[in-house]
């Protein structure tokens, strides 16, 4: 079972990049269509988002093919993981990682299938590849749970909403940044910037309820096991800012004077901050150390 | 505070004066008294204040995550503070003490902190207060007679003319919203006023949201002024000590046991088995794991840390016993490494400290040896200091000690928070106000419905809100069966 968790995840990192590469030749061809559209040539626009070239369309369901396969083999590694160790895949950095990148994945294809702006995936899929990638440099070994870990329940729960929290922020990060880098008017034929808007919103919608399910449960597990429900400790505190960051996001939205740039900078802000709750137990010390890697 | 806006700039409800805006033309001191509560209020139901209040803590938030942190203890006691900052000086040079000064090492106990989360938390009261008279009238008494212009400059509206009577129409359109789960209230002056909404309490979710959040730094108080924690508290095995501030309770631990998986040597298991007994009858006996505390009553004792213990005897010059028990080497002498432990002996005016063997290499004390160190309890003054072997009764000024085995501790954290009930209804209100908050729709739409001379009908429908693919859809949707349901079903 570890050896197959092994190959759906090496068979998943695959498809990631090949998938990646589908979309960056479904933006060029997308842009080059913008661009011949600009000059008087006669496209087909499909509603909201990119302009279709010729061939821009049947690239990009190519390229989610492959996304969809990518997140089948992370799923199926996940399952072969958990079957192996016996317990939830989120026990240490290894684990934690290929959850984090399906949780981006499966965000992602969540967003695509409702929105179909399939630009997202050029900025979403590097962050999942990235993750992929490192979690392949860190010892991928089974390991038995220390005393700390040993609660089955709570282990799962409160990392797998963490895991649909983050995931949901990736996707408000990508939206984010299409929507900083065009004017009000849009630009090379990117998604509309009210589109970006409401993604964004949409990601945070679900991601914030989540984050908010995870913090506390990790209130309630460090009640049980550290004998209170809040120490301060780094991994806790990152998570709160990351709560406060979103919240004023969801405020931000409504505030005359912060809508739009500003909220989406609060976008970009607050997943700065996701990422480094995430990997702040590699640096932080502190009472979540549960990384295994050895001496750090 | 962030939802009301959408409604109260978009929406056809009355307009507000907020209220740093009331006009203040009195001049009397009870008016300039006013006038500054009203600025206050003002101030404190601003959402742009809340949201920079949320990122300022937000920051201090994130300087207690980069920065080391002071740990407990250290920061009030001047000699450890100054041990501690030499320590960091390393890391931090020249800025040391400017943070220091800025209290950014003790940063959650900083004024900073604390003064952002007090007004953070006072902005969260004012704004739910604020809002609960708009939500209550909305909800009971909706605003339903909008005016014309409103069906043209809504962000979803929609004109339709039918050959059918108001009558007919309006008990048609009923039907619809009825079926789609909305409220419908009506007012007809000569011109039907539609007002609807569905999941009308969807804003109190909100509301108990925000509130939570008050609620939970209620009950973190209510910890901090009633409850008590002793995170270092040792036990040996088979000792027994009194449970601080508890009368009358006391804690044994039969046994400590640490356990290793084979192949990795990584800790696998700790278990501290211990009885609790109040006035001498047990009340609870329980194997402590680190994630199984012993809760009894509001007190409760979780597994914490470990060690060894060394059991000592004193024996007077008659062969009473005076003292027998494990006593935990929980510390490190400063000079050597060497793992102490101390005890004193009752009705004598002595402290005794235990001090156990680094291994071969130690000059002073050799394998199956403990030194036992005496020092006048009142003085601290040094008496005298000797190594005995294991099993070796060895009479020291007057005193004989018996070094009789070596053995464990346990370390556990006894905790009292009669807040945390608290705390966890706020979290439970904070996920479910949340999650309904987010994650079900309210809907609002307005209506009206007059007749035409020709015998039939025009209706009109718009609904507020931000331009959004889900709020198109579903008031496209509405205004689509409504139309059907009006002609009957479509010719084909």
């Amino acid at each position: 079972m570890g050896k197959l968790a092994e190959y759906a995840f090496v068979a998943g990192t695959l498809s990631t990049f090949l998938a990646l590469v589908g979309y960056v030749f479904y933006a060029l061809s997308g842009v080059r269509a913008a661009r011949m559209a600009a000059a008087g040539v006669p496209m087909t626009t499909a509603g909201i988002g990119f302009t279709s070239g010729p061939r821009t369309a049947s690239i990009g369901h190519y390229a989610s093919l492959l996304g969809w396969l990518s997140l089948s083999a992370i799923a199926a590694s996940l399952v072969f993981r958990t079957i192996a160790t016996g317990h939830g895949p989120f026990s240490n950095m290894y684990e934690f990682s290929i959850a984090f990148a399906f949780g981006i994945l499966c965000a992602y294809y969540w967003f695509e299938r409702k929105y179909r702006q399939r630009v997202l995936g050029l900025l979403a899929l590097p962050v999942a590849l990235a993750l992929l990638a490192y979690a392949a440099t860190v010892p991928a070994s089974i390991e038995p749970l220390v005393p700390a870990l040993q609660n089955n329940m709570l282990l799962t729960v409160h990392v797998a909403t963490a895991i649909v929290a983050y995931g949901s922020f990736t996707i408000a990060f990508a939206a984010a940044l299409l929507y900083l880098i065009q004017p009000a008017t849009g630009r090379w034929g990117l998604p509309r910037p009210a589109v970006l808007d409401e993604i964004g919103y949409r990601a945070i919608v679900i991601g914030f309820p989540f984050l908010t399910l995870t913090v506390v449960l990790g209130a309630v597990w460090a009640d049980t096991a550290w004998g209170t429900y809040w120490s301060w400790d780094p991994k806790e505190t990152a998570s709160l800012v990351t709560w406060l960051i979103y919240g004023a996001y969801l405020h931000a939205r409504v505030v005359r004077g912060w809508r739009g740039n500003k909220a989406a900078l609060l976008l970009l802000v607050g997943f700065g901050a996701t990422l480094l709750t995430y990997f702040g137990n590699l640096f932080f010390g502190g009472l979540h150390s549960y990384s295994g890697l050895a001496g750090v | 505070m962030a939802h009301t806006t959408r409604t109260q700039n978009l929406g056809p409800g009355p307009i507000r004066v907020p209220a740093g805006d009331l006009p203040t033309t009195s001049t009397s001191r009870t008016g300039t008294v006013d006038s500054a509560l009203d600025r206050l209020w003002g101030l404190l139901t601003s959402m742009k204040f809340g949201l920079l209040l949320i990122l300022a803590f937000a920051a201090f938030g994130l300087v207690g995550t980069l920065l080391i942190q002071m740990p407990a203890g250290v920061a009030d006691d001047p000699q450890a503070r100054a041990g501690w900052l030499a320590e960091v000086r390393p890391k931090y040079g020249g800025w040391t003490g400017i943070l220091d000064q800025l209290q950014f090492f003790t940063i959650f106990q900083s004024v900073w902190l604390r003064a952002v989360g007090a007004l953070l938390a006072a902005s969260t009261i004012a704004c739910t207060m604020h809002r609960i008279p708009g939500t209550w009238r909305t909800m009971t008494k909706p605003h339903v007679n909008v005016g014309p212009t409103f069906f043209e400059h809504a962000p979803q509206h929609e004109a339709m003319t039918f050959q059918r009577a108001p009558a007919d129409v309006l008990a048609a359109t009923e039907q619809v919203l009825k079926r789609r789960h909305y409220r419908t209230v009506t007012e007809d002056d000569g011109t039907v006023r539609i007002y609807a909404d569905r999941n009308r309490w969807q804003p109190w979710a909100g509301i108990a949201g925000h509130f939570s959040i008050v609620v939970i730094l209620a009950g973190a108080m209510v910890g901090s002024l009633w409850g008590f924690r002793d995170s270092q508290f040792m036990l040996a095995e088979g000792a027994t000590s009194a449970v601080p501030t508890e009368a009358g309770l006391s804690i044994t631990l039969n046994s400590f046991k640490d356990t290793y998986y084979p192949d990795t040597g990584a800790p696998s298991d700790y278990v501290s088995d211990v009885v609790l007994t109040r006035d001498g009858r047990t009340v609870a006996q329980q194997q402590v794991r680190v994630n199984e505390p012993l809760r009894y009553g509001d007190v409760s004792f979780y597994q914490a840390f470990f060690g060894p213990a060394a059991v000592v005897t004193v024996k007077d010059a008659a062969g009473a016993t005076l003292f027998s028990q494990g006593v935990p080497l929980a510390w490190t002498s400063n000079n050597g490494g060497n793992k102490v432990g101390t005890f004193s002996i009752p009705r004598q005016n002595i402290a005794v400290w235990v001090v156990a063997t680094t291994g071969p290499d130690d000059p002073s004390v050799k394998p199956g040896q403990v030194a036992i160190e005496l020092y006048a309890s009142d003085t601290g003054n040094p008496i005298v200091q000797k190594s005995i072997d294991q099993g070796t009764p060895t009479t020291i000024e007057g005193l004989t000690y018996t070094f009789d085995r070596e053995s464990k501790y346990t370390g556990l954290n006894v905790a009292k928070d009669p807040g945390t009930p608290i705390v966890w209804f706020g979290c439970l209100l904070l996920v479910l106000g949340f999650m309904v908050r987010l994650f079900v729709p309210y809907r609002r739409i307005w209506g009206q419905l007059a007749s035409r001379p020709d015998g039939g009908s025009s209706l009109s429908f718009a609904a507020v809100g931000r331009r959004d693919s889900d709020l198109d859809a579903e008031f496209t949707s509405l205004v689509t069966d409504i139309r059907q349901a009006v002609t009957g079903p479509a010719r084909s």
